[in-house]
């Protein structure tokens, strides 16, 4: 948005004797935005009807208006080439006059870049389930109520992407995969038995390798948390507004969650990280599917999955590690002509249905959200998703959390891997008291 | 406070006193000019009074009148269509606004020029002196004015590249542009000085005790990544350029060396390599030194001297280079007088060597400090300000300063006002210490003293 200021700006200081060339360019945007009220209610009238129509099927009527334009498109850099053959293929299919791009944007850059510029963001682009409510609050999605989508989501789809594609009672987004979760990666002749998270700990001191485990994150630290029965969730309106917290990290089972992550933190094999590329000499890490090719060439003939461990506790009783179940989403951009918003919304169906989600797996290995895809045989036999699958039967899936959630949660990482918080039971409660407040303070 | 009476008196008398055409040019700009026959000054004149209107009626007069509100129409869907109706742009409407007002202020300028063109004019008229032709027109806006016409767009440029951000930076410090406010979908508003107000408050989650503790790590950093770099980096330079030392230029070579690769290249590879999991703790660990990765970057003071220390490494060669060619240029009798006077090493070098290095290079490690205050590429490639703590609001670290919380405002939890709040500090913070050690700079109070 800053950069098309500057350039509009740019244009009506170059010259004073362009001024009145330039200022008619700009007028239409001062105007229009002024008369769009008028303009809106005309199309409002042609188009209440196919609303009508459309109310619970996700058909198009036969003649219905595509109109033309370009539908950009932003996806993670390894499903370019594989998106744009497949929404080039559905273009040709359905026969209307629009022209594809594909950019490769990864899904984090997608949302952050989406929030700054809604405007000249992609029409469809793909991004990680923590942002949903980011991007709703920014306007940078479509809401699928209404228009038969949210039903063909809901229907066709696991429960737990189901919930990452809603904010309050509204469905925004079409689930790509179900395969944003983390489980064990380790080198099976340092780690023999990957049942506990003491044994683990004690292989990879006793081998002098490194256990990776980021800590300081607010997505993985719930292993612990949920693990040992704890709840944390926020309730949203359907504008993506936070408008209750339900948090019991300050209590005696938050304690005991917090005593094990210092304890594990003052392990020497410790490591805080997630991401297999920039890790060394690793025994085991905590990671998720999209680095199983990573895993596969680091530990060759050694490389395992597991599930998450289970921990013994400070009280003696023993925890199985929870965590978030994870989703990445394709979302559409609020669109401002009622043509391209239908075909938007049709691309981005095509795009995650079955078939194409398991060509997906088939191509690049993203383990589909599709309930009926997840049956395939080749998703099924496969050993990282397998253990994901394990995994995910102890997980929650992910609800929406404020951006400054992910914050606090990276600063108490902080502060138990820097050795800032005593393992007594009275100091972890206190530090726990001030987190749970300060998360609760994020509602509005 | 004359002279805006002087402005008022000559718009005033020239309207008395002059004749029709001047009379008319206060309406129509240029009116005058173009009768009496000055062609060009007339249709200049002219041209940017239908520049005005014509912009202020296409596009700023819209922008000026939503200026106070930042706008009232919200961005909505049509719930029938789903389609998107865009409603005002909070961000566009500050930006053209204050764009607005710049135009304006000029317009006032030019149209005042335009008076006193009109009275010189008459003036010139009276004194009985010809219409300059075309010709002596053009030549005098190459020749006599040219600085005037080399310098018009340089300066417009300013104005749009450099003014108008500042200008629109200070506004968003006193609006409420943050998550929940986020244009083109939301729109903000003018909060006056609340944010001030939470950036001083200094209970529950009051930036106060956060914006304490970066700004002391921030001027403490500054202190030591100025002044250990300069005194470290002059002692290597006498070091080399003591008499007796052999390969004086393969010494310097080496250190130059640090400077040939690319700094964020070494940083970020310094930073892998202080790593619980890099080199250095991994080793440290394998023969059996240590049984405990040792906290460069996970403990904040460990972090904090490491980071000072990584700096020396960055900063010494640049120093040494620097001063070299100054030490070389201290007279040597000054020397050679203090040694018959029986004065020692350090004598020399307190007395003589010092005030003259603090003399030539005062300003610079004023400039120096300043840079460091807002040094962000050190900070974010080796800790990204970690690490993080809870002790601190608004997501800084223990190793933030000002400039990178500021970076982490904007981009981790998009707050923006805040940010721009931040911003206005660092530059209050610069300014009085840029203004008040510039007077004590010896080379600006005793200007003649080394000549």
């Amino acid at each position: 948005m800053k950069r098309k200021a500057l350039s509009i700006m740019l244009a009506c200081t170059m010259a004073a004797t362009l001024a009145v060339g330039c200022g008619s360019s700009t007028s239409t945007d001062s105007s229009s935005s002024s008369t769009d009220s008028s303009s809106a209610s005309t199309e409002t009238a042609e188009a209440a009807d196919t609303a009508a129509n459309t109310a619970d099927s996700t058909e198009a009527p036969a003649d219905f208006d595509y109109g033309s334009g370009n539908i950009t498109l932003w996806v993670a850099d390894n499903v370019v080439d594989f998106t744009k053959a497949q929404a080039e293929q559905f273009i040709a299919d359905k026969g209307v006059d629009y022209t594809i791009t594909v950019e490769p944007v990864g899904e984090g850059s997608a949302a952050g870049n989406m929030i700054t510029d809604v405007e000249g963001g992609a029409d469809l682009y793909g991004f990680a389930q923590d942002q949903t409510s980011r991007l709703v609050s920014a306007g940078a999605l479509q809401p699928l109520t209404g228009t038969g989508f949210d039903t063909w989501v809901s229907d066709n789809n696991d429960t737990g992407a189901v919930g990452a594609a809603t904010v309050g009672g509204t469905v925004y987004a079409f689930p790509m995969t179900s395969d944003n979760g983390y489980f064990l990666y380790y080198d099976s002749s340092v780690v023999t038995d990957p049942s506990t998270l003491e044994g683990i700990v004690e292989q990879c001191e006793a081998a002098g390798k490194n256990f990776y485990f980021q800590i300081d994150s607010g997505w993985y630290n719930t292993a612990f948390f949920f693990g040992t029965g704890c709840t944390l969730e926020y309730a949203t309106d359907d504008d993506g507004n936070f408008t209750g917290a339900t948090i019991d990290y300050a209590s005696d089972k938050g304690v005991i969650a917090l005593q094990e992550m210092i304890e594990l933190a003052s392990s020497s094999s410790y490591q805080s990280g997630s991401a297999i590329d920039s890790a060394t000499n690793i025994g085991a890490i905590v990671d998720g599917t999209w680095d199983a090719e990573a895993a596969k060439s680091v530990f060759g003939d050694n490389y395992a999955c597991a599930k998450l461990p289970t921990f013994t506790g400070t009280d003696g009783n023993t925890y199985q590690l929870s965590g978030f179940g994870g989703f990445k989403l394709l979302g559409v951009k609020p669109q401002t002509e009622g043509g391209k918003l239908r075909l938007c919304l049709e691309l981005a169906q095509y795009l995650t249905n079955a078939e194409v989600q398991l060509a997906r797996f088939n191509e690049v290995g993203w383990g589909p959200s599709n309930i009926e895809a997840q049956q395939d045989p080749g998703v099924v036999s496969d050993i990282a998703l397998a253990a994901l699958a394990q995994q995910l039967a102890f997980t929650i899936p992910q609800g929406q959390y404020p951006g400054d959630y992910w914050t606090l949660s990276e600063a108490m990482g902080g502060d138990i891997i820097s050795g800032n918080i005593a393992s007594d039971a009275d100091s972890c409660m206190s530090y726990l008291e001030n987190f749970q407040s300060q998360c609760e303070a994020l509602v509005q | 406070m004359g002279k805006i009476k002087n402005v008022f008196s000559t718009i005033g008398l020239t309207f008395v006193k002059g004749d029709w055409m001047t009379k008319v040019s206060y309406i129509i700009m240029g009116f005058g000019p173009l009768i009496r026959g000055y062609v060009l000054r007339g249709v200049a004149f002219l041209l940017m009074e239908i520049f005005f209107i014509v912009y202020m009626v296409k596009m700023g007069g819209f922008y000026l009148s939503k200026l106070p509100t930042l706008g009232t129409e919200e961005t909505h869907m049509d719930p029938a269509t789903f389609v998107t109706v865009y409603g005002d742009n909070s961000f566009m409407i500050l930006l053209f606004g204050i764009l607005s007002i710049m135009v304006i202020v000029a317009f006032v300028v030019v149209w005042y020029g335009n008076i006193k063109e009109n009275k010189a004019e008459e003036e010139r008229k009276a004194a009985g002196k010809p219409v300059p032709t075309l010709k002596e027109e053009v030549n005098r806006i190459i020749e006599d004015k040219f600085h005037v016409t080399l310098l018009s767009l340089p300066t417009l440029g300013i104005f749009v590249f450099m003014v108008l951000p500042i200008i629109f930076m200070i506004c968003v410090a006193f609006t409420n542009y943050d998550y929940n406010h986020q244009p083109p979908t939301h729109l903000f508003s003018w909060v006056g000085l609340e944010n001030f107000g939470k950036l001083f408050s200094f209970g529950g989650k009051g930036f106060g005790h956060t914006f304490v503790s970066v700004l002391i790590w921030t001027l403490v950093w500054a202190f030591f990544a100025t002044f250990l770099n300069y005194f470290l980096g002059m002692g290597l330079a006498i070091l080399i350029n003591r008499k007796g030392v052999k390969f004086k230029k393969v010494w310097r070579t080496i250190f130059v060396m640090t400077i040939a690769i690319p700094q964020f290249v070494s940083l970020l590879y310094v930073s892998k390599l202080f790593a619980a999991d890099g080199l250095i703790n991994s080793y440290l660990l394998k023969w059996g030194w240590i049984s405990q990765a040792l906290p460069f970057w996970t403990d904040p003071t460990w972090a904090r001297v490491t980071i000072i220390l990584i700096n020396l490494w960055i900063g010494i060669p640049y120093l040494m280079l620097i001063t070299t060619g100054i030490l070389m240029n201290i007279p040597e009798d000054l020397y050679e007088s203090a040694r018959i006077d029986g004065a020692n090493g350090f004598q020399m070098f307190r007395y003589i060597t010092l005030p003259y290095m603090l003399f030539v290079t005062g300003p610079y490690l004023l400039t120096q400090f300043t840079g460091n205050i807002n040094n962000f590429n050190v900070i974010y490639l080796l800790s990204q300000g970690k690490p993080k703590t809870m002790d601190l609001t608004g997501g800084a670290g223990g190793t933030d300063l000002l400039v990178t919380w500021l970076y982490s405002l904007t981009v981790n939890d998009s707050n923006y006002s805040m940010a721009a709040v931040l911003g206005i500090m660092v530059f209050v913070v610069i300014a009085i210490i840029s203004l008040v050690v510039y007077n004590m700079l010896p080379s600006v109070k005793d200007e003649g003293g080394f000549q």
